[in-house]
C-alpha cells in the first residue's frame, strides 16, 4: 500500500515541470498560508485550505474559502491533488510537511513574522512563488499606505495590555507589539517579565491598572475556559475602557493587520477625547488610593 | 475527644485559609486591601483581593471538604478502603456532566445548568456503584467497576469537548481531568456553595447509620437505619457535593483517598465522626496542594490534580501493598 503510494507520488514528481507561464498550483496546509493564497493567487489555483479558513471567527477569508475543497492538514489530502506547491506553516502540520517532503513535494514552509518589515517580505515572496510578484506588491503598498494614515501620535502614550483567551498575552518584539507602538500605545506587557507570547495571570493585570484593555475575543465565540476567563468579574471595572478587537485581525501577517492598528488608533482616540478625563480622573483615584499605603 | 480533633483540624484549615489568600501573582497589601474592601472603596487591591484571591481559597476549602467527607462516607457506606470519588469515577462522571452543560451553551443561557450537570453526572456514577455494593461485589469489583466507569467518563468527556463548538475546548481536557482552582470567580462560589452545602448535611446525617453499619448491614437495620435511606442519603450528598466541586474546579483526584486514612485513627476509627473531621482535612490538604500550585514558579499554573496526585498516588500504591498483606 504504500509502496503504491510512494511510486504513484513520485510518479507525479516526475512529470514533466508546467510551463513557465503556467502558475503553480498551491494546496494549504496552514491557516495564515490559506490567507495569503487565497487572496494572492488565481481562483483555480488553489487546490485545498484548511478547514479553518471557513471558519468566519478565525478567517479573513471565510467567503471566499467556501468556493475553494478543504483539507484537515493531512498528507494523504494533499498527495491525490498533485499540487506544484504546498504552502505550511512553520509550526503546525509536522508530520505531514515531512511526509510530503519525503515524497518530494515542494514546499513552501512560512515562519511567523515578528516585525511589518518581514511581513512584507514573507507577502512579496509567497507572491513571488505563486507567479503573481506585482499583487504581492500591490498588497504590500495598500498595506504601507493605510498605515500611513494613521492618526500622527502626539502627546503621552496610553498604556495597554492585550489579553488573549487563556490569558496569553503579545510582549515585546511581537508584530501586535509594533502595531500598537504605530498607534500610539504604550504596550504594558512589554514591562512585566513575559515574553513574546506570555501568559499573564488576571492579578497582574488588574494590578498593573492599564489605560486600555484589548480583548481578543468575539462575542459570539462559543463557550471555553480560555474565553472564559476574558468575562472574568474582576476586569469588570475596566468594562468602559475596553477594546474587543477580533483575533482574527492579527493572528496572520497580512492586509488586516492595517485594520487592527487602525481600530487600536480609534481606542486611543478615545480614551484621549472628552471621556478621557473620567478615565484618567479615575486612574488618579486608582493611584492616589493605592499611594496612600 | 473527637470535638478537639474537630477544633484543631479547623485551626489548620483557617491558618491555610489565610495563606491562600495571601499568597498570589502580585504583591498585595492585605491590611489595605481588607480596608478597602469593608469600607467600600473601589480600589484594585479591594478588587485583587474580593475576585480573585477569596473565591479561590472559599473554593479550595469547600472543593477539599466534599471531597474529603464525601472520600469518608463511601469508604464507610461501602466498607471499602479504597473508595474515592476519583477512584471509582464519580468525579469523571461529574466532569462529563459538566463538560456537556459548559461547552455546549447550556450554562450560557441558563447559569445552574453547570453545577446541575457535574450533580447528574456523579449522581449516576454514584448509583450504579452503589447498586454494585448492594449485590455484594467485593473490594475488588468495586474497584475495577471504578475504573471501568473513570475510564468511560474519560473517554467521553474527551469526546465532547473535541465535538464542542470552541476550539479551545478540546485543550482544556487537562482542566477537567485534574482540577485547578486558577481564576475562579465569586460565580463559581455562588454557583457551587449551596449545592456543596447540601451534600454536605445529607452525607452527615449518615454518621449514625455509617457507625451502625460496622457491625453489619443486618445489624445496622436492626439498629432502625434502613440501608435504603442510607444509600439514597450518599448518593444524594455525594452527588451535590462531589458535582459541583466538579463542574467549577474540576476532577482533583486522590483527595478523598488519602485523607480518611490519614483522619482516621484520630477519631478512634468512628465511621460516623470521621465525616466531618475528613471534610476538614480535606479542606487543608486542597487548600495547601493550591499554595503549592502558585509558589511553584511554571507558567502556566500547574494543575491542581498534579500535586494531590504526586502524593496521593504513592499513597494509593502503599493501601494496595498493605491491603494484599491483610487479605493474603
Amino acid at each position: 500500500m504504500l509502496a503504491a503510494l510512494l511510486a504513484c507520488a513520485s510518479a507525479g514528481a516526475q512529470e514533466p515541470r508546467v510551463p513557465l507561464h503556467a502558475r503553480p498550483r498551491v494546496v494549504s496546509l496552514n491557516l495564515c498560508t490559506d490567507e495569503l493564497a487565497l487572496r494572492l493567487a488565481d481562483p483555480g489555483q488553489v487546490l485545498s485550505v484548511t478547514h479553518l479558513a471557513r471558519d468566519p471567527l478565525a478567517s479573513n477569508v471565510a467567503d471566499r474559502a467556501r468556493e475553494v475543497p478543504v483539507n484537515r492538514g493531512l498528507a494523504e489530502e494533499v498527495v491525490p491533488l498533485k499540487p506544484d506547491l504546498v504552502l505550511v506553516g512553520a509550526y503546525t502540520t509536522r508530520t505531514a510537511t515531512a511526509v510530503l517532503r519525503r515524497l518530494g513535494f515542494e514546499v513552501l514552509e512560512l515562519g511567523d513574522p515578528q516585525t511589518l518589515e518581514e511581513a512584507y517580505a514573507q507577502i512579496r515572496m509567497v507572491a513571488e512563488r505563486l507567479g503573481v510578484p506585482e499583487r504581492g506588491a500591490a498588497m504590500v503598498r495598500q498595506m504601507e499606505e493605510a498605515f500611513a494614515r494613521l492618526p500622527p501620535v502626539a502627546g503621552p502614550r496610553p498604556t495597554a495590555v492585550v489579553l488573549r483567551p487563556n490569558g496569553f498575552t503579545t510582549g515585546r518584539g511581537s508584530l501586535a507589539d509594533e502595531l500598537m507602538e504605530k498607534a500610539g500605545l504604550s504596550n504594558l506587557a512589554a514591562r512585566l517579565p513575559t515574553d513574546k507570547m506570555g501568559q499573564l495571570a488576571l492579578e497582574e493585570i488588574v494590578r498593573a491598572a492599564p489605560d486600555l484593555v484589548v480583548v481578543n475575543a468575539e462575542e459570539t465565540a462559543p463557550p471555553s475556559l480560555a474565553d472564559a476567563l476574558l468575562h472574568h468579574p474582576a476586569l469588570a471595572p475596566f468594562k468602559d475602557r475596553t477594546l474587543a478587537l477580533p483575533l482574527r485581525l492579527w493572528t496572520c501577517a497580512g492586509p488586516d493587520l492595517a485594520e487592527a492598528a487602525v481600530l487600536l488608533a480609534a481606542a486611543r482616540a478615545r480614551l484621549s477625547g472628552p471621556e478621557s478625563r473620567r478615565l484618567a480622573a479615575g486612574s488618579a483615584h486608582h493611584a492616589a488610593a493605592e499611594g496612600a499605603r | 475527644m473527637p470535638s478537639r480533633v474537630v477544633l484543631g483540624l479547623g485551626l489548620v484549615v483557617l491558618v491555610l485559609f489565610c495563606a491562600s489568600v495571601a499568597v498570589g501573582y502580585a504583591p498585595l497589601d492585605l491590611g489595605a486591601a481588607f480596608g478597602d474592601l469593608l469600607a467600600g472603596r473601589q480600589s484594585l487591591s479591594a478588587l485583587v483581593l474580593s475576585e480573585l484571591r477569596l473565591p479561590r481559597a472559599i473554593l479550595g476549602g469547600a472543593v477539599g471538604f466534599s471531597l474529603g467527607i464525601t472520600g469518608a462516607a463511601l469508604q464507610g457506606l461501602m466498607r471499602n478502603p479504597l473508595a474515592d470519588p476519583g477512584v471509582v469515577g464519580v468525579s469523571g462522571a461529574a466532569a462529563l456532566g459538566a463538560v456537556i452543560a459548559f461547552y455546549f451553551g447550556f450554562s450560557a443561557s441558563f447559569a445552574l445548568a453547570l453545577p446541575l450537570g457535574g450533580l447528574m453526572g456523579a449522581a449516576a456514577a454514584t448509583a450504579v456503584l452503589l447498586a454494585l455494593a448492594a449485590r455484594g461485589a467485593g473490594t475488588v469489583m468495586l474497584i475495577l467497576a471504578g475504573v471501568a466507569l473513570s475510564s468511560l467518563a474519560g473517554a467521553l468527556t474527551a469526546l465532547a469537548l473535541n465535538l464542542a463548538p470552541s476550539p479551545y475546548a478540546a485543550l482544556e481536557l487537562v482542566f477537567w481531568l485534574m482540577g485547578s482552582l486558577a481564576d475562579r470567580s465569586l460565580v463559581h462560589v455562588a454557583l457551587a456553595l449551596p449545592f456543596m452545602a447540601v451534600g454536605w448535611v445529607l452525607v452527615l446525617a449518615t454518621g449514625p447509620a455509617l457507625d451502625a453499619l460496622t457491625l453489619g448491614e443486618d445489624a445496622a437495620e436492626s439498629l432502625g437505619f434502613p440501608l435504603r435511606r442510607v444509600r439514597l442519603l450518599v448518593i444524594g450528598g455525594t452527588a451535590a457535593a462531589v458535582g459541583a466541586s466538579v463542574a467549577v474546579a474540576g476532577a482533583i483526584g486522590f483527595v478523598g483517598l488519602v485523607v480518611p486514612h490519614l483522619v482516621r485513627p484520630l477519631v478512634g476509627h468512628r465511621p460516623g465522626r470521621l465525616l466531618a473531621a475528613s471534610g476538614l482535612a480535606g479542606a487543608a490538604l486542597t487548600l495547601g496542594a493550591d499554595i503549592v500550585v502558585r509558589l511553584v514558579p511554571t507558567r502556566p499554573e500547574l494543575q491542581l490534580g498534579v500535586v494531590t496526585a504526586l502524593i496521593g498516588a504513592p499513597f494509593f500504591l502503599f493501601l494496595l501493598a498493605r491491603l494484599r498483606g491483610v487479605e493474603s
